[in-house]
């Protein structure tokens, strides 16, 4: 055998220089590099953008311009106004007098009319009623109230409403947002958190001072209550005969495509089953979070099933080898090893298809979800589910559809609420999957 | 059924413990294991060998009704195994397979503890009545899989943490915590190194006494050294059947000569 020569053997140029081929490659690789920089960039970029637009937009909805006042009424002043004819007339002087003298203590002394005071703070008179009525034992006692502003006058405050909008009407005149700059200025009117954004139920139309997501997020609980009760079972069942029991043959195979066909059907169309199976079939209540949560339930069914097939499958064969080696049962094999090591892939997939659920509006629109005024909390447990209410996102979209702007920063705060949720079941998903993982 | 074999009792090297007639594998389409007629002898180590892909493992997991968990997979003819055909209607593969252990190639722990790895078997099985007894069962175990002294201090800790081949061993001795009457292996050291490999060896030489060791295994030498019986498979047929000697030095048929000289397989 001869050996090639020197120059023969050396078919390659010299290490140190890179050539033509090797640079084209490595320009594509850089280049590709960049592409995905650029993506990233882009998608954090509009996340940025959703999330500042989100707090811009739903922040001021946490905040209420309120005016603070401390007042004492007399049980004589109590039966004096009980008395009389115009009941919310005599509260509303009592109240008055109790403003001027507030003003004057910060000396302030403004002429004002009564009116005026009302259509800044709203029916002061009735507040102070409703509020005697229901605490006769305060009587006699120092209580400080505080009052909401009027919506507008809110607005005015926040930037919603400008000066140069407002031409004088019966609900708001220049000279009342004259006064009220002087309330600010005097702090008699303060911006506070607003808590009944948060503990309250929805108002009427021209209320939405009132306006508060409370209700629906009881709503929204009762809804998720359900699906999980029902999904995470059937769905986990189902999922385990399919993967570990059932024959593969074309019924299985039917089967899986159509469930893989159903986590793509669009959820308004669950919302049609859900109307027409369980309100006119099964005569449930309309509007009742039970019906809600049937029909969610029905949506994320298949998104359970999916993921924990995944992550069944993922789980090595060896395993199951192992338990059926030393004489365990095919059942004992999958609930003692196989499901085990699957926990954390279900619980994920689960969270995750209730968080999807969780934002669903479309199927509650058939049911009759939205548009429905969650105006009172559920009375009970079974109330909760059965009554009818409204749920997170339904609220938000009857807030948006609403034509005072003050709705639509009700609605905005109502998302970022929603998303509060959503990022706590995410990292509750976060958690459970680190701490059911197996550990070695 | 679950008694273990009582030690001790003179038993003759040649009293067969399974019979195989005319057994025929299916994969499908595939013709896998083609009419094998084989006897197995009781206490004492029978080594299949052959290339890669000749229906030796295939046929080992006939012995157990491993295969039954392959859709795909038919298997016919008649296994006995102390006279009874474990392919019967009547016979349920658990109890079978409490009865014939398996080990396996890759070890495959369960993620869990060293100690829950050997007292799972006879935990289900309800072969103990108390903690103390299974205590001792699982000591009994992990000391005939050679691993006591190794981890006696840590039975507690992950299964998984062990080296590979303390891994096997405790594969091992979660096969004999359920005193099985046959144990199967299934190339149990190929992802072993030479050492591990050597400690293996020396367990299986001591596990022949009290149970039945079928081995699947690549290394003729691995065969020569710890086997008395020898079956021969290529392209899914059982070649030639004998004693180890026999197969090693006498070879009668001419494929078995050419694979053991190493030069087909």
């Amino acid at each position: 055998m001869t050996y090639a020569t020197h120059e023969g053997a050396k078919r390659h140029g010299s290490l140190l220089t890179v050539d033509a081929k090797t640079k084209t490659r490595n320009a594509a690789e850089t280049r590709f590099r960049i592409y995905g920089i650029i993506a990233i960039l882009a998608g954090l970029s509009f996340l940025v953008i959703l999330a500042f637009s989100i707090i811009r937009s739903g922040l001021p909805a946490f905040s209420a311009n309120m005016v603070e006042v401390e007042l004492t009424l007399t049980p004589e002043q109590y039966a004096d106004a009980e008395a009389q004819l115009f009941k919310t007339r005599a509260y509303e002087q009592v109240f008055n007098a109790a403003f001027t003298s507030e003003l004057q203590e910060r000396g302030l002394d403004t002429e004002f009319d009564a009116e005026s005071i009302q259509r800044i703070i709203g029916n002061t008179g009735a507040t102070l009623r409703s509020f005697y009525r229901a605490n006769e034992d305060m009587l006699g006692q120092p209580v400080t109230f505080n009052l909401p502003t009027a919506s507008r006058v809110d607005g005015y405050f926040k930037g919603r409403l400008l000066r140069e909008n407002v031409t004088d009407s019966r609900f708001l005149t220049l000279a009342d947002l004259d006064l009220a700059d002087e309330l600010k200025e005097a702090g008699l009117i303060q911006s506070k958190f607003n808590w009944t954004f948060i503990t309250g139920k929805d108002s009427s139309v021209d209320n939405p001072g009132g306006a508060g997501i409370g209700a629906s997020v009881v709503g929204s609980f009762a809804m998720m209550l359900v699906v999980l009760f029902l999904s995470l079972p059937i769905g986990v069942a189902a999922s385990i005969y399919l993967e570990e029991f059932a024959p593969k043959n074309r019924w299985t195979d039917l089967i899986e495509v159509n469930i893989s066909n159903l986590a793509a059907v669009p959820s308004i169309v669950f919302g049609i089953l859900g109307l027409a199976a369980f309100i006119q079939f099964a005569h449930l209540p309309q509007s009742a979070p039970l019906v809600g949560g049937l029909v969610l339930t029905l949506m994320t069914l298949p998104t359970i099933i999916i993921s924990t097939r995944a992550s069944l499958k993922s789980v090595p064969p060896s395993i199951r080898d192992a338990a059926l080696g030393v004489g365990a049962s095919k059942m004992q094999a999958v609930f003692h090893h196989v499901l085990p090591l699957a926990m954390p892939g279900i619980l994920t997939g689960t969270i995750i298809g209730l968080a999807q659920a969780l934002g669903e509006t479309a199927p509650l629109l058939l049911i009759g979800m939205v548009g429905f005024v969650a105006r009172e909390y559920p009375g009970g447990l079974a109330s909760a589910f059965m009554d009818p209410n409204s749920a997170m996102p339904a609220q938000i979209y009857t807030w948006a559809a609403r034509s005072d702007d003050a709705f639509y920063e009700k609605a905005w705060g109502g998302i970022i609420i929603l998303m509060v949720f959503l990022l706590a079941m995410n990292i509750l998903a976060i958690i459970l999957r680190r701490r059911f993982e197996r550990r070695w | 059924m679950y008694d273990a074999p009582t030690p001790g009792s003179k038993v003759d090297q040649t009293d067969i413990k399974i019979t195989a007639k005319k057994v025929q594998v299916y994969y499908g389409d595939t013709h896998a294991i083609k009419d094998v007629d084989v006897d197995i002898v009781d206490r004492a180590v029978t080594a299949f060998i052959g290339p890669s892909g000749c229906g030796k493992s295939t046929f080992l997991r006939c012995l157990n009704r491993m295969n039954d968990t392959i859709d795909v997979c038919r298997v016919e003819g008649e296994i006995k195994i102390d006279g009874e055909d474990i392919y019967d209607r009547r016979i349920d593969p658990v109890q079978l397979r409490a009865k014939v252990g398996m080990v396996f190639q890759k070890p495959n722990p369960f993620p869990k503890s060293i100690y829950d790895n050997v007292a799972y078997g006879p935990k289900i099985h309800g072969m103990v009545r108390n903690k103390a007894e299974l205590d001792e069962l699982v000591e009994t175990a992990l000391r005939g899989a050679a691993l006591w002294d190794e981890v006696k201090d840590r039975l507690q800790s992950p299964g998984t943490g062990l080296s590979g081949g303390q891994q096997q061993r405790l594969c091992i001795a979660r096969a004999v915590a359920t005193q099985p009457e046959v144990l199967l292996m299934d190339e149990p050291c190929s992802a072993l190194d030479p050492i591990a490999t050597a400690q293996v060896e020396d367990l299986i030489e001591t596990l022949k006494e009290q149970f039945s060791v079928v081995i699947v295994t690549h290394s003729m030498q691995q065969a020569a050294r710890i086997s008395q019986k020898t079956a021969f498979f290529h392209l899914g047929n059982l070649v030639e059947y004998d004693d180890t000697n026999t197969i090693f030095t006498n070879p009668s048929d001419s494929r078995t000569e050419s694979y053991i000289t190493g030069r087909i397989g």
